[in-house]
């Protein structure tokens, strides 16, 4: 009935459409046990906002002169993992890298929940979170507009673009498998499902259109992804701080991001081969490919974070070398050196070997990779605000139950908005994949001459 | 310190949170222990927002609440604060303090607060501001007598309660007012002044520098 | 809109649906009025060929250019409606008003793709367009609409030619 008779032979099985349906046409028991977990986890989450909106920011554990903590280091860290998609999706589509296919999707997911849910931070951490739309331009009564001289306006205007458009990005090609999945259910959800295909049929026409302007999307999303977490790092480096104020921020926080969004991609797809049974279409090489990657990555960490230190350590300047310090012998060394090991020791060490670079090797660098990513913004933070230039005013920091649950919450949300995904779409992009499977192109069926006037004749 | 808080409506916020490095004072006296024993000596430095004609935290804050007026004041305009605390973050001299409560006033210290001064609420950043509403009353008891403000007519509520008059005030527009003078003087340095923020506070040293 | 009827086949393979195309060609059919559904885009082939148009790249481009316009308007013209001094920084300060400016280009550039995909694939549609449900399952569609000097027979003889699985007649709203 697919035709598969005729296609070669390849790692796809011949089911696939009706393997990569199944988790939208039939839930386990499973499913709905770990959806109510996670919403728990969530909930947490929300009632601790709640809470400190109710309260004041007094109830975390900020002090003077440690003003960001565990608020800044959650927006810097989902903002980061955001960039999973834009590399496997954008550029790899731009490099017509045929082993993106199945794993598109996935990393298209975890950016548009990634940066939703970092996107909350900005709000959350405010001090008077119920006016957080002042951020935004419009005209108001009070005649005055944003400063559009603040990184914190910048990041406004950066992540409101980088979200539509991953949106969008994750959108478009998901319009013929909504077609698809509406020709394959009835009644209520086939509506639904046909609303969102918002009628595509399949025509030729329509699918230039829309490769075209996936291609204009790709071309587009990357600048927008590497300003996004540029301006992210604007946010510190603008100030003239000890170990903030330093030009290697923007691309260091970069590489950072696309590293820490290598990793979670890995754990996510890890977790769907698994949960989803999508051994067939997940193979061990696609999460070599990744590895390799990770591994690559955590080599470019590795230098950019040598170059920064290196840069401190010879230049000696005072206010400097105390951050730098308490880093490196200090009170915040131990998380230091655990970040070192997390980010650099463990991936060199696994992924180095192809031996070690299974998925269980994979899954396992990523999880130390995203703690470590995560110790980094926070070591970023924290250390400079807890020493800056006059020694009267320094300070320390230690966090409190609030700030813990909302951290905990996030992975929990992105845990359920993951989960509900995949039930409702095609976790693996089925357009896609198919055209991977292509088999060649038979011979022309007429002469060179008959083709010039059969074809793309006007009128 | 404490004419500063009866002044500026700033909360004493409690055991606890000064503790937690939460203390609110615009202005503090910072006490730097030199030398060995025996031959150990104390030296004070009062630090207040620094009212930096390059202010590092003006730029930074998204919705205008911290921004410099025409008079040469860093302004901090309570009802703009969002709370984002860029602001603290970005001021090296670390004089910016943030409400992470409501502030409270057991009763009857309640009575003793400063109708001139806005009392802030909890997410809002607050700093030295040259008791600004002592300048504007000044400013326009002085208009409203059709004459120029006098040199030390004004003085801000820590100079004015100093016993040893540690603390001079004054129009450094005027050169021959005594703040003025007092400013330019072979003693004189500023705090962080390499970090390029051009405060307008001057410390005059108990010598020279050679 | 006009209701017309067409002849479609399904095809199990693209090199038969090719072979109808072909057949339809020979048989005078302007090639404008074949048209070609399927499961998922089949570049190689000929009869994908035609409607590649560079539409969208220019329309993205000139949304980019309009965001960027915009975006100048609106940093240069906020801050001089109320000019504050922050820092020293001058009232229109370039440098970090690029940042805005640059994202409002991409933004701007980003969003006229999305519409102008949506206008030119015509999406949404709810008109009753040619189509078959039995596309999903990876038949693909070829089919043409009857006219005055096209009788549905020579249709069927040369969509037969391809080796349809099947050979239906639909309305349709053009």
């Amino acid at each position: 009935m697919t035709g598969a008779a005729s296609r070669p032979a390849t790692g796809v099985p011949a089911t696939m459409t009706e393997d990569l349906l199944r988790p939208l046409l039939e839930t386990s028991w499973k499913f709905y046990a770990l959806v109510i977990v996670l919403f728990g986890v969530v909930l947490l989450g929300v009632g601790s906002f709640a809470y400190q909106v109710n309260n004041g920011i007094g109830v975390w554990g900020l002090n003077w002169p440690v003003f960001w903590a565990f608020d800044i280091t959650n927006f810097v860290f989902w903002i980061g993992i955001s960039h999973a998609g834009t590399l496997i999706s954008a550029i790899l589509r731009l490099v017509n890298a045929g082993w993106r296919r199945p794993v598109t999707r996935c990393a298209e997911v975890i950016t548009a929940f990634a940066l939703m849910i970092g996107a909350m931070f900005p709000i959350v951490h405010l001090g008077r979170p119920w006016l957080f739309f002042w951020l935004m331009p419009y005209p108001t009564e009070r005649q005055i507009w944003p400063n559009f001289r603040s990184p914190l306006v910048w990041d406004f205007f950066a992540i409101s673009t980088y979200l539509t458009g991953s949106l969008l990005f994750l959108y478009l090609p998901t319009i013929p498998d909504f077609a698809l999945v509406r020709d394959r259910t009835t009644g209520f959800r086939s509506r639904v499902y046909g609303a969102l295909a918002l009628g595509w049929r399949g025509t030729t026409k329509q699918w230039h259109r829309l490769e075209t302007a996936m291609q204009i999307m790709a071309i587009a999303i990357i600048p927008v992804a590497v300003s996004v977490h540029t301006i992210v790092s604007f946010d510190f480096s603008m100030a003239i701080v000890p170990m903030w104020h330093s030009t290697i921020f923007g691309p260091y926080f970069v590489a950072g991001a696309i590293f820490s969004g290598i990793a979670a991609l890995i754990i996510a797809m890890a977790a769907l081969r698994k949960f989803l049974h999508l051994e067939a279409y997940l193979h061990p090489v696609h999460f070599e490919n990744l590895g390799k990657l990770l591994l690559m990555m955590s080599l470019l960490w590795g230098y950019f974070v040598f170059a920064e230190r290196l840069t401190t350590w010879y230049g000696n300047e005072s206010a400097e070398m105390s951050v730098f310090w308490t880093t490196q012998s200090g009170a915040f060394a131990p998380l230091y050196w655990t970040m070192v090991v997390c980010n650099f020791v463990a991936p060199l060490c696994i992924l180095s070997f192809r031996k070690l670079r299974t998925v269980t090797g994979c899954v396992i660098a990523s999880c130390g990779v995203v703690v470590g990513m995560w110790l980094e913004r926070f070591l970023i933070i924290v250390p400079t605000l807890s020493h800056k230039y006059l020694s009267y005013s320094w300070g320390s920091y230690r966090p409190r139950m609030p700030e813990i649950l909302l951290l905990v919450s996030t992975f929990g949300a992105m845990g359920l908005l993951y989960t509900l995904f995949s039930k409702f779409v095609p976790i693996i992009s089925i357009w896609e994949l198919k055209v991977g499977e292509q088999p060649e192109l038979s011979q022309p069926q007429e002469t060179p001459d008959e083709a010039a006037t059969l074809w793309r004749t006007h009128p | 310190m404490v004419a500063c808080h009866a002044e500026n409506n700033i909360p004493t916020v409690g055991p606890a949170e000064a503790a937690r490095s939460r203390a609110m004072h615009w202005l503090r006296v910072e006490r730097y222990w030199e030398g060995e024993f025996p031959d150990v000596r104390l030296k004070f430095r009062p630090v207040l927002c620094q009212q930096c004609e390059a202010a590092p935290c003006e730029p930074v804050c998204p919705t205008y609440a911290s921004h410099h007026t025409e008079d040469g004041l860093n302004a901090q305009v309570y009802n703009r604060c969002i709370g984002t605390r860029y602001c603290a973050n970005a001021c090296s001299y670390n004089v910016r303090f943030f409400n992470f409560f409501n502030p409270i006033w057991d009763k009857p210290l309640h009575l003793q607060l400063n109708p001139d001064v806005s009392v802030r609420e909890v997410g809002v950043m607050e700093k030295c501001t040259f008791c600004v509403q002592r300048i504007k009353a000044t400013t326009q008891l002085a208009k409203s007598e059709n004459r120029e403000m006098k040199d030390g007519e004004l003085k801000p509520a820590c100079a004015q309660s100093c016993p040893a008059t540690a603390i001079v005030f004054g129009d450094l527009n005027d050169p021959e007012s005594q703040a003025s003078r007092l400013s330019r003087s072979a003693r004189g340095e500023k705090l962080l002044e390499d970090l390029g923020t051009r405060p307008n506070v001057t410390y005059l040293k108990s010598q020279a520098s050679a | 809109m006009a209701s017309s009827t067409a002849v479609y086949g399904l095809y199990a393979e693209p090199s038969a649906a090719q072979r109808a195309c072909t057949a339809l060609r020979r048989a005078g059919v302007p090639e404008k009025e074949i048209t070609v559904i399927s499961a998922e885009p089949f570049e190689a082939f000929e009869f994908s060929q035609r409607d590649h148009s560079l539409l969208l790249f220019r329309l993205a481009a000139v949304g980019g250019l309009l965001g960027f316009l915009g975006s100048v308007l609106l940093v240069t013209g906020t801050s001089r409606a109320w000019p504050i001094n922050v820092g020293g920084m001058p009232i229109v300060a370039w440098w970090p008003y690029l940042v805005i400016i640059f994202e409002m280009t991409m933004l701007s550039a980003i969003l006229t793709t999305v519409v102008s995909l949506l206008v030119t694939a015509r999406l949404p549609s709810r008109a009753k367009s040619l189509y078959d449900p039995e596309v999903s399952d990876g038949k693909i569609l070829v089919g043409v609409p009857i006219a005055a000097d096209r009788t549905s027979e020579v249709i069927r003889r040369a969509l037969d030619a391809g080796g349809a699985l099947a050979v239906k007649t639909a309305e349709f709203q053009s």
